[in-house]
């Protein structure tokens, strides 16, 4: 569903990603982790075509993103680290607007909406504008967005900042329901936790390159150690300094 | 699976056919949302802040009436050429208005198509990057040409009555404005997203210097056209020779020329020309319009994607003697203020569309006064060089309300999003409008009294007159920066990342007004009796004296006295206004 290869990403002088292949297959949930600064949000704005990717190809199910982006993006639904709503909008008035951009059908989006909204429990707020809304609010709304039409692609960015800890557990379920339905979810996120938890493979990228990338089981055995994934991961872009 | 998904992107494949209406229809219903919910919040949350942006709004557009309406009064009783001298003054206002439109167009555009978090969200969803274009363009060109239509409404409206023109008329100028603005803004979009494009790492300079060449050209041209105007001062050969310079505004290939004579044909009740050159500026205007369009459909998406990529690089070191001599220098002041100063500093010095406008106006001006000598000013009489010099002063005053208005009322607002850094500081928040009003202050004052102690030097006026600009120059300095950083406390767009939205907002234009009423009053009150006295001194040869000396010095002190307490009333009352906000400002 979601195929990079050897996607090569510079700013001028700087090799932002580098040579970075990786392959999400549809019902599989990849946890994308790295330290700061090691490409992680470049690549996921490559994925979602906010980026053109120096070389290299991105497919989303098999169309091309920098030639028929339009349809991947079609497939694709993006959550930020940062959600952006319109402040004059209510949430319900945004939840709208992306059911107008999708072309979804209405009476079909109405039902999910009003799911999505007592799922994530906004009644209280969804008729309010937005520009009253504290992050987790926000953060709430656009995961619905994202979810009202079932996407088969679901690229996520630090899908826990702002959240408090009952929402946290909400997505992390509908991320994994989300891959059992078989779609194909991208997470990026520095809680190692969550990823242990939620993760069918893991991917770790540091300095641009995909350093190492398998189960958790796969990756205990490339390093050698048997200690929780916090462990591997600090010893693996340990290893990556020390080279 | 992977069947199901084939089936899902064939579909999806299938359905473009209908998408550009559906996504224009879309993005439609949007704008229809957010103008409603954005005047139902005005109307439920600021009716005073509605109620006085009408109030200044009629104020300003009648007193501009008044003005345009005088003026074509004199042009067409007192002038021979009165119709020639209207039509090219529209072609060089339009002109003008052409020009001014091309870079703040590209400008607002230049930051919601490639600066703003709705940008990089709208780009995430399957919406046809010229659908995008044309929802962010019509709002760039609604903030940019609002004032124009505001300023020009009431030229057109005094026009219309003067010459007595059918109700239709006025129909026309809306219908030809609107589609007037669609030209300029169009090559506007397309300058912005080529730039962007193609020199990604270079796109600010490039801005600054086409803007910089374009004011070069204007006052070339501007003083190419005062030198070489013979004769006395609206004689008819003085007329004539004006005339034969502006021709050049009235090329048939301008669309300057095409709404000046769209509306003084439509004026005199001639509705074939009128609509025949109605035709031509929409003809044109839809054109360009498609043409951005297709830019945008064509490069939009590289442009973002080459725009995120250029990263700032190491600073270099070089300009940080500045910082240390400003902290020598002023070592005595409060610790924290300073270091709040010396914050908007490097801020200034690194954000080219700041100080490259900066250096452009005042430089222009410097170039002006300069050329004072060369156009011999300097020899008039006692009467005239007063007069000139108190006009360089306002022209000095004025350009720098526009400058408080565009960077020093937004630089409060533009806090919103870091607001917690400077609310978690260890110090009194007045301290960091204080900070503000210091920086703001302190680069006005510098500059202003630089420029206009040179134009006096210039126009070689006695010191004591010196002293008396001096000192002006420092009650408006003082003034504007209270105003600029008052009301920009008190009215904040915390939400606003834009400083060319929050200047072009309510609480901008209110600034401008308010600050250009006070370089009115302060100005007039000072000039006056320097006026009154040397219009004296030049008519005692025909016996006509207005004051002696000892008068003079009596009224003059009686203005200075005044304008010291307005200026004074005028830097405190707004400070301590927003002051009192920004205590109470939760962000």
């Amino acid at each position: 569903m979601i195929e990079l290869v050897e996607v090569t990403k510079r700013f001028g002088p700087k090799m932002a990603v580098d040579r970075l292949s990786l392959h999400v297959r549809a019902g599989e949930l990849v946890a994308f982790l790295g330290p700061n600064g090691a490409g992680k949000t470049t690549t996921i704005k490559i994925i979602c075509g906010l980026l053109n990717p120096t070389s290299g190809t991105v497919r989303i199910a098999n169309h091309d993103v920098t030639r028929d982006g339009r349809d991947a993006r079609h497939l694709l639904s993006y959550v930020p680290d940062q959600p952006y709503l319109y402040e004059k909008l209510t949430g319900r008035e945004f939840l709208q607007f992306v059911i107008d951009m999708y072309g979804i059908e209405p009476a079909l989006c109405a039902r999910r909406a009003g799911e999505l909204i007592e799922l994530f429990e906004m009644e209280s707020y969804v008729d309010e504008l937005t520009e009253s809304y504290s992050h987790g609010m926000k953060q709430r709304v656009v995961f619905a967005a994202a979810l009202l039409r079932d996407p088969q692609v679901l690229v996520v960015d630090e899908p826990m900042v702002g959240l408090d800890p009952k929402s946290a557990r909400l997505v992390k379920d509908l991320l994994r329901s989300r891959a059992s339905a078989g779609a194909a979810v991208f997470m990026s996120t520095h809680t190692l936790d969550v990823a242990e938890q939620v993760a069918d493979r893991i991917a770790i990228v540091d300095r641009g390159r995909l350093v190492s990338c398998g189960t958790l089981a796969e990756l205990q055995a490339t390093t050698q150690m048997q200690g929780p994934l916090e462990e591997l991961f600090l010893r693996i872009t340990g290893e990556t300094d020390e080279a | 699976m992977s069947n199901v998904v084939a089936a899902i992107a064939e579909h999806e494949m299938r359905e473009p056919a209908r998408r550009p209406l559906t996504e224009a229809r879309v993005f439609a219903r949007l704008r229809r949302r957010l103008l409603r919910n954005h005047v139902s919040s005005w109307l439920s949350k600021s009716r005073l802040r509605l109620f006085l942006l009408v109030i200044f709004s009629v104020l300003f557009w009648f007193l501009l009436f008044v003005l345009f309406f005088e003026g074509f009064f004199f042009i067409g009783k007192y002038l021979p050429v009165g119709n020639d001298l209207i039509g090219s003054l529209f072609s060089l206002f339009f002109m003008s208005l052409l020009v001014m439109l091309v870079f703040s167009t590209g400008l607002i555009l230049y930051s919601s198509l490639f600066k703003s978090s709705e940008a990089a969200f709208l780009l995430t969803t399957p919406a046809c990057s010229d659908q995008i274009f044309a929802f962010k363009f019509q709002e760039a060109l609604a903030f940019s040409s609002w004032g124009f239509l505001l300023l020009g409404s009431p030229m057109m409206t005094a026009y219309g009555i003067n010459r007595l023109a059918p109700p239709w008329f006025y129909l026309m100028f809306f219908c030809c404005f609107l589609a007037f603005i669609f030209i300029p803004g169009s090559i506007g979009a397309v300058a912005t997203m080529l730039i962007v494009n193609y020199f990604p790492r270079r796109r600010r300079q490039i801005a600054a210097l086409a803007g910089l060449a374009v004011l070069l050209g204007a006052t070339w041209w501007g003083v190419h056209l005062v030198r070489k105007s013979p004769g006395e001062v609206l004689s008819e050969t003085w007329l004539d020779a004006l005339l034969a310079r502006l021709r050049f505004s009235r090329g048939p290939l301008w669309p300057s020329r095409w709404m000046s004579e769209g509306l003084t044909a439509a004026a005199s009740g001639d509705w074939f020309t009128s609509l025949f050159y109605f035709c031509v500026i929409l003809a044109n205007a839809a054109f360009l319009y498609v043409v951005a369009t297709v830019v945008a459909s064509l490069v939009y998406r590289q442009a973002y994607s080459n725009s995120q990529g250029s990263r700032s690089g190491r600073l270099p070191q070089s300009w940080y003697w500045l910082d240390r001599w400003f902290s020598r220098v002023f070592f005595f002041t409060n610790a924290s203020i300073r270091l709040l100063v010396l914050k908007d500093i490097r801020t200034f010095r690194r954000d080219p569309v700041q100080w490259s406008q900066f250096l452009i106006f005042f430089g222009l001006l410097t170039l002006y006064f300069l050329s004072i000598r060369r156009l011999s000013y300097d020899l008039n009489s006692i009467y005239w060089r007063n007069l000139v010099s108190f006009l360089n002063l306002t022209v000095t005053a004025l350009i720098l309300s526009t400058f408080t208005t565009r960077f020093v009322f937004p630089m409060v607002s533009l806090e919103g999003r870091k607001f917690w850094i400077l609310g978690l500081l260890p110090l009194h928040r007045d301290h960091i409008l204080w900070g503000k009003f210091a920086f703001a202050a302190g680069g006005a004052l510098i500059s202003s009294e630089l420029l206009v102690v040179l134009s006096d030097a210039m126009l070689r006026l006695d010191w004591s007159i010196i002293l008396l600009h001096t000192m002006t120059v420092l009650i408006l300095c003082m003034g504007l920066a209270g105003i600029s950083v008052g009301l920009g406390a008190r009215l904040p767009s915390l939400h606003e990342d834009d400083p060319s939205k929050i200047a072009a907002g309510f609480g901008g234009t209110l600034n401008l007004v308010v600050s250009m009423l006070y370089i009115l009053v302060i100005v007039v009150l000072l000039a006056l009796p320097c006026h009154l006295y040397f219009a004296g001194l030049d008519s005692q040869r025909q016996g006509l004296v207005i004051w002696t000396e000892a008068e003079f010095r009596s009224w003059l002190a009686v203005s200075v006295a005044l304008a010291v307490a307005i200026g004074y009333a005028a830097t405190v009352i707004p400070m301590k206004i927003g002051a009192r906000a920004f205590r109470e400002l939760e962000a």
